[in-house]
């Protein structure tokens, strides 16, 4: 039945190729309508029901999608929009599945973070536009599209970190993370316009075509360096990640847990899509090695991500470090790329750990919204016996936190395992090497977490009267994702090889 | 369409469950857990019949259950059942012996006022569940993970008691001897998985199969290097390292003696069918694989032949009932592999049978002579209990015969035609068979003496001590495991009479039938195609009557019953030790086999291990450390780089940004 639907090319128009970004905006306009209709007594609930109905639809017609085939090799290939600018293949889709699932999960975890608050229905359009930015990130096959939507997916960021407007920590994180925002968009474009003025194009298909016999080597690799700064600030890479801790820790938990996951995600595939195509190795002019860039990229990410969150007090800091660290070992997947090596399976089990990440992180940001909720404090000490009082949630965070460290029988273990096993394959023992003893350094401060909640007795008794119904089935949920993602993985990594051989 | 063998994988769940019963409520439970494992061996046992039935029949089975590893792109490794008349047989084999040890516990565990007895029968359950599932094993992966927990197994039980000194001690040589062998056995299953791509014994593309295809030219593996040959040689050493720890061939052996520390029926299951068994059994299991290797079947027969004599020499001068039932069992052992590396399948298999039975029966027997004398083990306490308990003396004397090999017993049946065997294939121009041979010939005499030793000093002559004038009586509970046993030591021999088929021309070796049948790759036929065809083993077609050479064995296992009941069958026996001279001491001391491996682990293993542990504490923890230390101080660097004023973040970026611009450029040449 899914083929059949996937198979009729012509009856269907091409742009409904689009429809999960067109879903994700369009819930974001119906809840400004619904806003406007009411905007004295709007129903939390039908909000965040709204938002999460909007995304879980996105997510299952991009799953649709990517089990029909549709923009896939097997029906056709890629399926390209307006002019080559969009394309909607595998690869977005399979990236798309990723923003919208974390979607849903803040969406739900909202509902009781946003009790409180005012100004509910702006906070959820703000998620769903820039959910529609990061799918649109995932698509775009220009530079110019990858600029613009890049931009959808910023701006409404900026503005949901400094959501908590009476909170100084979150204002200040707001502006900080929009000033470094600008400064790296700014590079970025900067980029893009070298590379323009190189190739005479921004669609990546035209530039790559240019690129080869270009004599501005020098031109062109200060702008495809830019460009990786530009990816590198997306994904929270070093040096562009100094809003990343601040961001995250002064941000609504659910805010964090959105842009640690799902824009770190949706930087990657950009990157993925823009150096694949744009740069390949094949035609690359010498003297533009834009993976020794993210080799040290890599390296340097990894290591500083995970020695930084070792030494720190507050958890939610920790997370924002370990996220740095993770982005770390997602660059693997464009660090390994060599010429004519086995590209697909490198890139494929980034992607599939950045899907793995996408449940593991993001149920662990929501785990500290749940105790910023409950109003524990920050620090690890604060965490002591927590155990004892919230077991449940206690154990999803055990998950999280030993599947973020890569240790069986979690989907973290084999994510990981499959890339630098990839990375090794690829003849890049010394990237998978790196990565291993940086994941054995994280578990030191992971478990001191799980120590914390379950070795260490209570200073004082907690005081945690509420059991949030939200935020607990969004951590369930990613605690049950990252389990099963375990016995799954197969079906996940094979998908993602196989859409990211479609790159090549 | 359902048949009873699709109810095979509940042979091996129902003492599981009986594991988990006795665990979780055998202690409100009657008599400790003993009725649930007795019901659940009992159910075993019964499946098993229908399973011999059904198979007899011709049917076989062979299904997955369970793939708990899949995708990894070489291999998927999974559990299955394999049912075909191997472990057909072998099941009946260990669900019989173990419902009579369960029921035999009842007098000697219950009946003698132990404690713990939850524990107890949850461990006999648990070793079990897991011989069964080492029997019905279809790949060599799952039969070494069951293999292990037999091992597990056997350390719980044999440090049963284990507020005594001697036990824990026992029980930590065992478990220990028998991992020295499995880590080779490991690192042959990683082999047999890197050559192959499977482990299944059975089918076209088991590993014993494509070995063979492999040697034909048919089929093309990986062997790192080597001629194939070679190759499969050495993974088929490596495998047998398990197999040499698990069935205490020499130089392994020595953890057995010890393990008489455990209680006696757990005694009997170890030797008789579970623990010491598996190592056999295994060969047995993928014998395909070591018949095209006519150097690892040497090594194998050469192995055996040596610890059935050296074995039997040690077992002459022993004090203690069990212990000379312990090294009768390392020696008889020693046959069946004699049998294995032989050629002789069907030797191996039938020996392995009848002596599950006989030895077993001796161990009981031996139990109840214990419990008979308060649990005093000392031959030389005991005497004359022939009278006082008629029973125990028909039956163990039964076992005895059979165990010395006399006719018309099953022992003499089987270690026959081991001995038949090897000497066919020795005189196809294979000296080191004939050593073999000859070294397993040899110990037929002294099998023969210490046999009937034992029972005239325990059973003859004169009550040497109070206790054995006025014995402690025994229940039913102990008397009808042995009246079972007994009958089959009797007459188990019956199903393989091979001299009597030759000289009557009647078709009545059951065994070979029996064993011809199954799946293609796993019969005798196909067997001796193999041994033909790779070892030479009957190349020149000689014919030899199995008359002789059986006449000679039991002349042999006669004298030395004969100079037994010449030394021993008086009123008042003593000890002829002394005229072995220095030989005695020597004999006492095990050829001071545990002094010298002492010596291995101290004076070899402890220098080494104290070098490689100063190697980790100094270079290896001081890296750790190190890194870590670094890391730390790295990490509050780190910290203080993130200042919180956001110009200097976007200084920070701006200076990190040209860094790698102007890298890449000089390295790039973008200013030239």
């Amino acid at each position: 039945m899914f083929d059949a639907i996937a198979l009729q090319t012509e009856p269907v128009a091409a742009w409904t190729a689009l429809a999960p970004a067109l879903l994700l905006g369009l819930t974001g306009l119906v809840l400004l309508g619904i806003d406007t209709v009411s905007p004295k007594e709007t129903s939390n609930t039908l909000l965040a029901g709204v938002s999460a109905a909007g995304s879980l639809l996105a997510f299952g017609v991009a799953a649709w999608f990517l089990v029909a085939g549709t923009g896939q090799v097997r029906t056709g290939g890629a399926i390209s929009l307006y002019g080559d600018t969009l394309v909607v293949d595998g690869m977005s889709l399979f990236f798309t599945l990723i923003f919208t699932i974390v979607t849903a999960m803040v969406a739900v975890a909202s509902y009781d973070y946003l009790r409180e608050q005012s100004h509910r229905a702006e906070f959820y359009s703000l998620v769903l536009f820039a959910a529609t930015g990061m799918t649109m990130m995932s698509m775009a096959n220009s530079l110019a599209t990858v600029f613009i939507s890049l931009e959808l997916a910023s701006l409404p960021s900026y503005a949901l970190v400094a959501f908590l407007k009476k909170n100084r920590g979150s204002v200040e994180a707001g502006l900080k993370y929009f000033l470094i925002g600008s400064v790296s968009s700014g590079v970025m474009v900067f980029g893009i316009s070298l590379v323009y003025a190189v190739t005479g194009s921004l669609v990546l298909g035209d530039v790559a075509a240019a690129i080869g016999d270009t004599e501005m080597a020098g031109v062109l690799g200060m702008g495809v360096l830019m460009i990786v700064g530009g990816v590198a600030y997306k994904t929270a890479s070093v040096p562009f990640h100094f809003w990343a801790p601040e961001a995250y820790e002064g941000a609504p938990a659910p805010i964090s847990a959105f842009l640690s996951s799902a824009s770190k995600a949706a930087g990657f595939a950009v990157a993925f899509r823009v150096f694949v195509e744009a740069f390949p190795l094949g035609a690359i002019p010498a003297g533009v090695d834009w993976v020794l860039a993210f080799q040290v990229l890599a390296v340097v990410t990894m290591t500083l991500g995970n020695f930084a969150a070792a030494t720190q007090e507050n958890v939610k800091r920790m997370l924002a470090y370990s996220s740095i660290g993770h982005a770390g070992y997602a660059l693997i997947g464009l660090a390994a790329l060599t010429a004519g090596g086995p590209n697909a399976s490198v890139l494929g089990a980034s992607m599939a750990h950045l899907l793995v990440y996408g449940f593991m992180n993001t149920g662990a940001f929501l785990f500290i919204a749940l105790v910023e909720h409950w109003g524990v404090g920050r620090t690890f000490e604060d965490y002591n016996g927590l155990a004892s009082t919230a077991p449940i949630a206690a154990v999803a965070m055990t998950v999280f936190m030993f599947s973020l460290a890569g240790l069986p029988p979690f989907g973290g273990f084999l994510s990981k395992y499959a890339l630098f096993f990839s990375a090794i394959e690829a003849g890049f023992w010394w990237l998978a090497a790196v990565g291993a003893i940086n994941s054995a350094l994280s578990l030191f401060y992971y478990s001191r977490v799980v120590k914390a909640m379950w070795i260490e007795s209570p200073a004082e008794d907690f005081e945690i009267t509420s059991r949030p119904v939200g935020l607990y089935a969004a951590v369930l949920f990613a605690g049950l994702a990252t389990l099963l993602l375990l016995p799954a993985f197969g079906p996940v990594i094979e998908t993602a090889q196989a859409v990211a051989a479609a790159l090549f | 369409m359902a048949g009873i063998l699709d109810f095979a994988p509940a042979i091996v769940l129902l003492p599981f469950v009986s594991f988990l019963v006795a665990l979780a409520v055998g202690d409100r439970l009657p008599k400790g857990g003993a009725y649930a494992g007795i019901a659940a061996t009992a159910g075993s046992l019964v499946l098993s019949i229908a399973t011999v039935l059904t198979v007899a029949g011709g049917q076989t089975y062979d299904a997955t259950i369970y793939t708990w590893a899949e995708g990894l792109e070489a291999v998927d490794l999974t559990f299955g059942v394999l049912i075909d008349p191997l472990s057909a047989m072998m099941l009946l084999i260990v669900t019989l012996v173990a419902f009579l040890v369960h029921v035999f516990s009842l007098g000697y565990m219950n009946d003698e006022g132990e404690t713990g007895l939850p524990r107890y029968y949850a461990g006999l359950g648990l070793f079990t569940a897991s011989m069964l599932g080492f029997v019905v094993a279809d790949n060599l992966l799952m039969a070494f993970m069951f293999f292990e927990l037999v091992g597990l197994c056997s350390y719980l039980l044999i440090g049963f008691h284990f507020r005594e000194p001697g036990p824990p001690s026992a029980a930590k040589k065992a478990f220990l001897v028998t991992r020295f062998g499995d880590y080779f056995f490991l690192v042959g299953v990683v082999a047999v998985f890197a050559t192959f791509g499977t482990a299944s014994f059975v089918g076209s593309e088991s590993f014993p199969a494509l070995a063979e295809a492999a040697l034909r030219g048919e089929a093309s593996v990986t062997t790192f290097g080597f001629a194939p040959q070679t190759w499969f040689t050495i993974v088929g050493l490596l495998v047998l390292g398990g197999v040499i720890g698990k069935s205490a061939q020499f130089p392994l052996h020595t953890w057995l003696p010890d393990a008489m520390e455990g209680p006696t029926p757990v005694s009997a299951l170890i030797h008789a069918a579970t623990m010491v068994a598996a190592g056999v059994y295994l060969v047995a299991r993928m014998y395909g694989f070591y018949a095209v290797s006519p150097t690892a079947l040497a090594i194998i027969a050469f192995v055996g032949g040596f610890t059935a004599l050296f074995a039997a020499t040690m077992g002459l001068v022993k004090r203690e009932i069990k212990q000379v039932l312990a090294y009768s069992t390392i020696s008889q052992y020693g046959y069946m592999m004699l049998a294995l590396g032989g050629g002789g399948y069907v030797a191996a298999t039938f020996h392995l049978m009848t002596h599950a039975f006989f030895k077993a029966l001796l161990f009981l027997g031996a139990g109840s002579v214990i419990i008979a004398m308060h649990h005093n083990e000392n031959m030389w306490d005991m005497g004359g209990l022939k009278d006082k308990m008629p029973v125990t003396y028909y039956t163990f004397l039964s076992g005895s015969l059979a165990l010395a090999g006399i006719f018309p017993f099953a022992g003499f049946w089987s270690k026959d035609e081991v001995l038949y065997e090897t000497l066919l294939h020795g005189l196809d121009g294979n000296p080191i068979l004939l050593g073999a041979y000859a070294m397993g010939l040899l110990a037929v005499f002294f099998t023969g003496f210490y046999t009937f030793r034992m029972v005239f000093l325990t059973f003859h002559g004169k009550p040497r001590t109070q206790t054995a004038e006025d014995p402690h009586g025994v229940r039913w509970n102990v008397k009808f495991p042995l009246a079972v046993l007994g009958v089959l030591a009797a007459v188990a021999g019956l199903v393989n009479m091979v001299p009597v088929a030759e000289l009557t021309g009647l078709h009545i070796e059951f065994l070979h039938t029996w064993l011809e049948h199954g799946y293609a790759g796993l019969t005798t036929e196909h067997y001796s195609t193999l041994l033909q065809d790779f070892a030479g083993y009957g190349a020149a077609g000689l014919h030899l009557s199995p008359l002789l050479p059986g006449a000679v064995s039991l002349g042999l296992a006669l004298a030395g019953s004969g100079l037994a009941y010449l030394l021993y069958n008086v009123p008042e026996p003593v000890r002829h030790t002394d005229r072995l001279g220095g030989i005695k001491k020597v004999l006492y001391n095990n050829y001071y086999q545990d002094e010298y491996q002492v010596w291995l682990a101290n004076g070899v293993t402890r220098p080494v291990a104290r070098a490689a542990n100063k190697f980790d504490g100094g270079v290896v923890d001081g890296v750790v450390n190190g890194v870590s230390g670094v890391s730390l101080f790295a990490g509050g660097r780190v910290r203080r780089i993130q200042t919180g004023v956001v110009s200097n973040y976007a200084v920070l970026l701006t200076l990190g940004l040209t860094a790698l611009l102007l890298a890449f450029g000089i390295l790039g040449g973008w200013f030239v």
